[in-house]
């Protein structure tokens, strides 16, 4: 990002300021990307008080299938679709026979998801092997288009932006303002006393488990498209998405938005310009945020 | 009491003759699941008597080893200096990390599986210090004075006065009045603080001796494998730790390298004819949850306590 | 006049929406018996926590023989002579009572952060810890692990817990709560038997064991304290008579 020598300050300025601009919105898109994953993560632990720890494989498997699905029939909203409902479906039978079980012992739940996660991951690896893939982007999506400014960008990772935005705000007014999302937020203060009014809680967290899955299919599809889909994948992307609902506070929709947005632009002004700490960009104020509130932002206490 | 020491005495005399009596492929190997043995240890002071589980002892593993590997292989220090330069490496780290314990719970899992992330990072992407995904290779193997370890048999020996060494102590530790105090904040920590205990304070010093051992074990790995890369401190190593501690048996001394014992010759078989060995991993995490949360300690506990007709 | 052993100077706790405990006031006599009474949800335990300091008040302070405890950690409380009881009997389920006993009798000072002797050789505490076991009535279940004890038997444990910490005030939430008409007496025969050197203080349900034991009584309702007196002059007060029988 060094203006060549002899060119002016304000050439350097202008250039450094348009890298500014640039990592603010790969940050803002890795954010909306992490907020559908992360939100799932956080609403299952918020609501259910299960740590699944098989997100990122969920991810992961998603967006493999989306990436076949593509593939054999040109069509990026049918690869979505395969995606998230293939998630659907193996979220609903981890969770009833697997996770159901062992109740709430977090401990426990880890061990068994990560479990899990392995196994999937090396389904994942006997299916479509080691090499980096990525799904076709569709063709209205593809190229830049230029921003107010001057800059280019990829058309992809705005549309990207808007999928994370219409989704959190899809999700904030179910969990606020609908009679449904109103339920959920009593189910998860008391849960008997949501049964005792005759609501099937088991069916309500298991529709909200769905969607929870769902996201993450959707998001290896969507997230595939601009970042590789390989072994090992799953783990990073799950680390990110731990780190956002450890900074905005687990169970909370507001923190997993906040938490994006902080670690997204954290991954991208942290790999811009210290590369070789990037992980120490990213984790570093999540340990200060620690030593102060060790519930995260918007996180309750234990 | 005295059946249990003879049968102690025995096993160690057996561990002695053993190089004389099986190939150096078993040496190695029985090297390896001790001093993964040691780090399963380290995990479970943690788990099996303060109730926390840490996701970061690769970390102090990795860190130690580098440290001493660096020292070695680039600066020509010898093992004397080495060596304990290694431990203090990991430990001092583990006086950073400690300040976890403000959290409980899944806080806790979450936020060491974040700082396991950051040295694996770190391991991985400062690859002008640490040589990236190459590592540190050609260490040596330890000298001291005139003495010097001369191949793996020799190795198997020092690993395994080491190993007894560090469960005697261990011993010492879990049975003394600060080994109580842990198994009471496990037990119920709002019951320690009515009873005037600061439990941060007794989980950070725990924190730290355990980050202290599985440095310890670091350093041994070191020299065991001649050779160091960022895998060593990756997230699947610091989970099978605790899964080894687990399988074995929280809470005892030979649980975690029994566990080891299991999933090192299990990795070791399996691998031979199928190559997706991970996902064999994956199931015994899930059977282990699932029926035998125990391990293999508490199943033989509920054994015994079932011939003698002792309740559940 | 020496200072009360417990002050609370319009102390207040609200969760959210519900004020828990409003404005509440009161002094306990150092070597008193002070019972505090009320209807579920009044607000008793929430109170309790806010002296112990499981909680922090909204406003107001507590007072320990005049020292402003109000900021201070509850393991700190705890080692200035504040022993408590919980409303649901909190003691170390897997451990031995021996061990549960131990840690009661270390947490005071440094012998805690031994790490070089085995606990078995602590033959003096063990010997203490005999001897809180006969006086709580458990003399021959020091080897016991806990989750074997009754109910009852752990409510004892956790007396003798209590005691250990050598109190000068000592809370008890609901101490009989869960017990069987014959273990009520004996336990309530327990408590009026404590030293006077020890100033309690007591949650309880049951009226007739509240005024028996008490030198003075505190009417909790809705979080506001409604009465402050003898047992006599709550016997005798027609609000109290209608908070707890009234609509009944």
């Amino acid at each position: 990002m060094l203006a060549p020598p002899g060119a002016s300050f304000a050439l350097f300025l202008r250039s450094f300021m348009s890298g500014v601009i640039l990592q603010a919105i790969n940050g803002i898109s890795l954010a909306a990307l992490l907020f559908l994953l992360a939100s799932g993560f956080t609403l299952t632990f918020g609501l259910m008080r299960v740590v699944n720890m098989a997100y990122g494989a969920y991810y992961l498997l998603g967006g493999y299938i989306g990436y076949s699905v593509a593939r054999r029939t040109g069509s990026f909203e049918l690869a979505i679709l395969c995606g998230g409902l293939t998630i659907v479906v193996l979220g609903f039978f981890v969770d009833r026979f697997l996770i159901r079980p062992i109740g709430h012992n977090h401990l426990a739940q880890v061990l068994l998801t990560v479990g899990v996660a392995f196994v999937i991951g090396e389904v994942c690896l006997a299916i479509w092997g080691g090499d980096n893939l990525r799904v076709a982007i569709p063709p209205w999506l593809r190229g830049g288009m230029e921003l107010p400014g001057g800059l280019f960008y990829p058309k992809y990772r705005l549309a990207l932006i808007v999928l994370g935005t219409s989704t959190a705000i899809l999700l904030w007014l179910l969990y606020h303002k609908t009679h449904i999302g109103a339920v959920v937020r009593a189910g998860v203060d008391d849960r008997e006393m949501v049964n005792a009014t005759g609501i099937n809680v088991d069916r309500l967290f298991a529709l909200v488990s769905a969607l929870a899955s769902f996201l993450a299919g959707l998001a290896g599809v969507v997230g595939g498209a601009f970042l590789t889909l390989n072994p090992g994948a799953e783990w990073d992307i799950l680390v990110l998405a731990l780190v956002v609902v450890i900074v905005g506070g687990l169970g909370s929709l507001e923190g997993a938005i906040l938490g994006s947005i902080i670690v997204g632009l954290l991954d991208a002004y942290g790999r811009w310009l210290l590369p070789e700490f990037s992980y120490f960009v990213l984790f570093g104020p999540m340990a200060v945020l620690l030593l102060f509130r060790a519930t995260g932002i918007f996180g309750k206490e234990q | 009491m005295t059946a249990r020491v003879l049968l102690l005495v025995a096993a160690l005399a057996i561990a002695a003759a053993l190089p004389s009596l099986v190939g150096e492929f078993w040496v190695t190997l029985l090297t390896q699941i001790m001093i993964f043995g040691l780090l399963a240890l380290s995990a479970d002071l943690l788990l099996g008597h303060a109730g926390l589980f840490s996701l970061c002892h690769a970390a102090f593993f990795a860190v130690a080893a580098y440290t001493t590997a660096i020292l070695q292989v680039r600066h020509g220090v010898s093992t004397a200096l080495a060596a304990p330069a290694g431990i203090l490496a990991g430990t001092i780290l583990s006086f950073v990390f400690a300040f976890a314990v403000r959290t409980r719970g899944v806080y806790f899992i979450l936020i060491t599986l974040a700082f396991g992330y950051i040295i694996w990072g770190v391991a991985y992407r400062w690859a002008s210090f640490t040589g990236g995904d190459n590592g540190v290779t050609n260490v040596p193997f330890p000298a001291i004075g005139g003495l010097r370890v001369a191949g793996p048999t020799q190795y198997y020996y020092v690993v395994l006065v080491a190993v007894v060494l560090i469960a005697l102590a261990y011993r010492v530790l879990i049975t003394s009045p600060f080994g109580l105090t842990l198994r009471g904040i496990k037990s119920s920590e709002s019951r320690m603080r009515s009873l005037g205990y600061d439990v941060g304070s007794h989980l950070y010093v725990a924190f730290v001796l355990s980050g202290l051992i599985a440095s310890i074990a670091g350093v041994l790995y070191v020299y065991y494998n001649r050779f160091i890369n960022p895998v060593a401190a990756s997230f699947p190593v610091s989970l099978e730790a605790v899964l080894m501690a687990i399988v074995g048996g929280t809470g005892t001394i030979l649980g975690p390298f029994l566990g080891s014992g299991i999933i090192l010759v299990l990795r070791n078989w399996v691998s031979g004819f199928f190559h997706y060995y991970t996902a064999v991993l994956g199931i015994v995490f899930i059977v282990t949850v699932l029926f035998a949360p125990q391990g293999i300690m508490g199943l033989v506990a509920r054994w015994r306590a079932g011939n003698r007709g002792e309740g559940a | 006049m020496s200072p009360a052993a417990i002050a609370v100077d319009h102390l207040s706790k609200v969760f959210g929406g519900l004020r828990a405990v409003d404005d509440a006031s009161l002094s306990v006599a150092s070597g008193e018996r002070r019972v505090l009474i009320g209807p579920n949800g009044a607000g008793k335990t929430t109170l309790f926590n806010c002296i112990a300091g499981t909680l922090q008040p909204t406003s107001g302070r507590v007072l320990l023989f005049g020292d402003d405890i109000s900021r201070l950690a509850e393991n700190r409380r705890a080692a200035r002579g504040m022993g408590r009881t919980f409303q649901i009997s909190n003691v170390f389920a897997d451990l031995t009572v021996f061990e549960n006993l131990m840690l009661s009798i270390i947490g005071a000072d440094g012998r805690k952060w031994i790490m070089h002797r085995p606990v078995s050789r602590f033959t003096a505490e063990r010997a203490q810890a005999l001897d809180s076991l006969v006086k709580v009535g458990l003399a021959d279940r020091a080897d016991e692990t806990v989750k074997f004890l009754s109910y009852g038997e752990r409510r004892q444990l956790e007396l003798a817990l209590a005691l250990n910490v050598d109190p000068k005030v000592l809370l008890l939430d609901e101490p009989c709560a869960g017990l069987s008409p014959s273990e009520r007496q004996r336990f309530s025969q327990l408590v009026a038997g404590l030293p006077r050197a020890i100033t309690l203080m007591m949650i309880e349900h049951d009226i007739d064991i509240a005024l028996a034991l008490a030198d003075r009584v505190t009417v909790l309702h809705h979080g506001k304290i409604i009465l402050d007196g003898t047992p006599d002059e709550v016997r005798a007060n027609a609000q109290v008579r209608e908070v707890y029988f009234g609509r009944a």
